[in-house]
């Protein structure tokens, strides 16, 4: 059998323009510090009664999810698994709000029927007709990375071929404001609040694939020793050197808070490796890694990686991109590495 | 001893229990943990609950935790149901290198939140409780007051959480990523969802009467309970003794509603089989289901048909075991793998309480509590979440 596990096709809507890879060549930027996603013309691209019914953080799932079970010809993923830090916060903040300022007595039920969070993967599964395996991690900055680990667990056990891994977050002005108050947010000029909504497909398919999964490691509060033994046993397992990788690609965002544990990791788990970033792009999001891995499978893809991405000007890139590493932390506690591959590696 | 995976803990708090001695004695002498709100401050004093008879300041004390730390009702019955659990299996005093904790909430910190959202809105008085809201926060204050977890993970499937915390254990295990995993879930009654579900028109007036033709709707209930999973291999090496196998385990979904079950009750009919195909065993081998048995008159029905699907004319005796204990929501994947696993261990049924009326479209009627059962060999527990996130597991005596 097949072993290989392949991103297959990914599909996005962020700040960036939607449902495309313009951010590569023409990335937009942003000076506020709140910033919303760029929604496409959902009449152009669902059905009336599905734009109408669904609000703004499940339309993107839905159409993101839809685009890529078509480009990877999947009717049915045998798996649907979705990361979501605060799952559907809009409806979850208009249920709240009526019943902290109005009271208990004239409360209605729609907002709460879509307010938990596997709302995502359970809609996405209706959509599709797929009764295969449905479930959702909510787990603040490594939401993500918990969905893709299971995905790529899943298609590794042989219990699933094909597993459809999202990353959603929307951020309300509400939610905007609180997250500043708790001290995640709006800590400098040059990061900004975004949002969040990726679909990927994984499989075993390699003809047309973006990049290979190789492997995906978290840990929590790992020391810099352990977070290094996870990073040389994940780079084994796939029989990798750290000389073989081109890139790590990392999470740092303008928050001093943030930026402090990757100069404080990176030059004593990969010295010397060129670094790239994606948060310039997409904004911070409990689920922005997502993004990140879809940014590197683009990369990988299109063998060329663009210099608004690096972290400090390169001497020269790459020329052939074989490897990126893709390392997350989120607040310190948490900590991811995946590793990804061109089709060809 | 076989290979597989391998229960060497359990630890539960709900209603009818503040530990496993307790919740065995209520399930032994029918003793119902449904009755009026005392701890939640609610208008909907009209609705009977299982809540867990400690106030928050008493869980504080119990974990010697100052009262003036930043803690949330879900986290605090979550430690001490997982407190009992680890005791049970002597972690960390024997060792295993890597050990998981996975826990499934929805709710998280939404008792703070509720309480203090326009605090969160107009000025820096909550703080720390924004940061404590989400799920993800609220399985970690349970990791650091352990310290001994070197991956933390959240599973959010609304009230099938826990049973999939249980079900990605085994996963990590399987695949050599850790050597112990503490899985399960936690969930206190908020207003939040109390209302939510009010204005579903989904919660009896009444104490819950869960398959009955006369069922009105669910009592919440709320509670904690983890599982320790190991290896075999981890077991042996570290001594102790394991209380059963989780022997099967399968996750599927309903694909049908947001909030209502199919009527031919598909998914809950894929995540039986699945979960029995996954064990290697017919449905003749088993002795007892666990239902989810919500009482409400869709899910009962649903889940009703979907067990007649799977088992044909040789039902086992079925009961649904939240008459005691209300829905623990996310916690009831966790609540009632323990519950199952003292069924199994004791060899006996725990009683369908409240049952008169058969339900007409359904041929069977759930267990009495006086069945003569001999030996319990395998157990299936079912927990089936909105949205149609459908999860049964399997759990074996150790030959």
């Amino acid at each position: 059998m097949q072993k290989d596990i392949y991103i297959r096709a990914a599909c996005q809507i962020s700040a960036q323009p939607p449902l495309s890879e313009e951010w590569l060549d023409a990335p937009v930027r942003y000076s506020e510090p709140y910033v919303r996603a760029m929604d496409p013309d959902y009449k152009r691209y669902l059905e009336p009664n599905v734009a109408r019914r669904l609000g703004k953080l499940l339309k993107r799932a839905v159409l993101t999810a839809r685009r890529v079970m078509e480009a990877s010809g999947v009717a049915c993923p045998d798996a649907i698994i979705t990361g979501t830090g605060l799952g559907c916060i809009e409806n979850t903040g208009v249920f709240l709000n009526a019943l902290v300022r109005e009271g208990e007595e004239l409360l209605k039920p729609t907002s709460f029927m879509q307010s938990t969070h596997n709302t995502i993967s359970s809609l996405i599964a209706i959509d599709a007709r797929c009764h295969g395996y449905n479930s959702t991690y909510a787990h603040k900055g490594i939401s993500f990375e918990c969905a893709l680990l299971d995905g790529y667990l899943q298609l590794k056990a042989g219990e699933a071929s094909t597993v459809l891994v999202g990353a959603h977050d929307e951020m309300t002005p509400e939610y905007f404001v609180l997250l500043k108050r708790a001290g995640y947010l709006g800590g400098a000029p040059g990061g900004f609040g975004g949002e969040t909504a990726v679909s990927m497909m994984l499989g075993r398919q390699r003809a047309g694939s973006l990049c290979r999964l190789r492997g995906v490691e978290i840990a929590y509060r790992p020391s810099a020793d352990e977070a290094g033994r996870i990073l040389n046993g994940l780079l084994q397992a796939s029989r990798c050197s750290l000389d073989a990788v081109d890139a790590v690609m990392i999470g740092t965002n303008g928050h001093p808070r943030n930026d402090a544990v990757y100069a404080e990791m990176c030059p004593v788990l990969f010295p010397g490796k060129p670094l790239l970033r994606y948060k310039h792009l997409f904004g911070e999001s409990y689920t922005a890694p997502g993004l990140g891995v879809y940014a590197a499978a683009t990369v990988l893809h299109r063998q060329r990686i663009p210099g608004h991405l690096f972290v400090h000007a390169p001497g020269e890139a790459p020329r052939n991109i074989h490897n990126i590493l893709f390392y997350n932390q989120f607040e310190g506690k948490n900590h991811s590495f995946i590793l990804l591959s061109s089709c060809g590696e | 001893m076989q290979g597989g995976i391998f229960v060497t803990g359990a630890g539960i708090l709900s209603a009818i229990g503040k530990n496993k001695q307790e919740t065995l004695g209520a399930l032994r002498e029918r003793r119902t943990g449904i009755g009026p709100l005392r701890y939640l401050n609610t208008s909907h004093t009209e609705f009977p609950v299982g809540e867990v008879q400690w106030s928050n300041e008493e869980m504080c004390r119990i974990l010697q935790i100052p009262d003036t730390a930043v803690t949330t009702r879900t986290s605090l019955m979550g430690l001490i149901a997982a407190r009992e659990a680890l005791d049970q299996a002597a972690l960390p005093d024997k060792r295993a290198p890597r050990v998981a904790l996975i826990s499934g909430t929805t709710v998280g910190g939404m008792d703070k939140s509720e309480q203090y959202y326009l605090d969160f809105l107009e000025n820096d008085t909550r703080n720390a409780y924004i940061a404590a809201h989400d799920c993800g926060a609220c399985t970690e204050m349970i990791a650091d007051y352990f310290g001994i977890f070197s991956t933390v993970e959240t599973l959010s499937t609304a009230c099938s959480s826990a049973a999939n915390a249980i079900l990605l254990g085994a996963m990590l295990l399987r695949e050599g990523r850790v050597d112990a995993a503490v899985v399960g879930g936690c969930e206190c009654i908020t207003k939040f969802h109390l209302n939510g579900f009010n204005t579903l028109m989904i919660l009896d007036r009444e104490p819950c009467k869960p398959f009955d033709a006369c069922r009105a709707g669910l009592n919440l209930g709320e509670g904690a309970a983890y599982l320790v999973l190991e290896t075999a291999a981890s077991a042996r090496r570290r001594g102790v003794t394991p209380l059963c196998r989780l022997s099967g385990a399968a996750n599927t979904s309903d694909a049908f509603h947001q909030t209502a079950s199919s009527p031919d009750g598909e998914g809950a009919y894929q995540s039986m089989a699945g979960a029995l195909a996954a064990a290697g065993l017919a449905p003749e081998e088993i002795d007892y289901i666990n239902a989810h048995g919500t009482g409400t008159v869709n899910n009962d029905l649903s889940e009703g048909i979907a067990i007649q699907r799977v088992f044909g004319p040789r039902i086992p005796p079925v009961s649904s075991t939240k008459a005691f204990t209300g829905h623990t929501t996310s916690a009831a994947g966790g609540v009632e793998a323990v519950i199952s696993i003292l069924a199994l261990r004791e060899n006996f049924i725990p009683a369908n309480l409240r049952f008169s009326n058969p339900i007409q479209e359904l041929a069977f009627t759930p267990a009495t509590g006086d069945e003569a059962v001999g030996t319990l060999r395998h157990v299936l527990s079912n927990s089936f979440g909105f949205g149609g996130n459908n999860t049964s597991l399997l759990f074996s005596k150790i030959e």
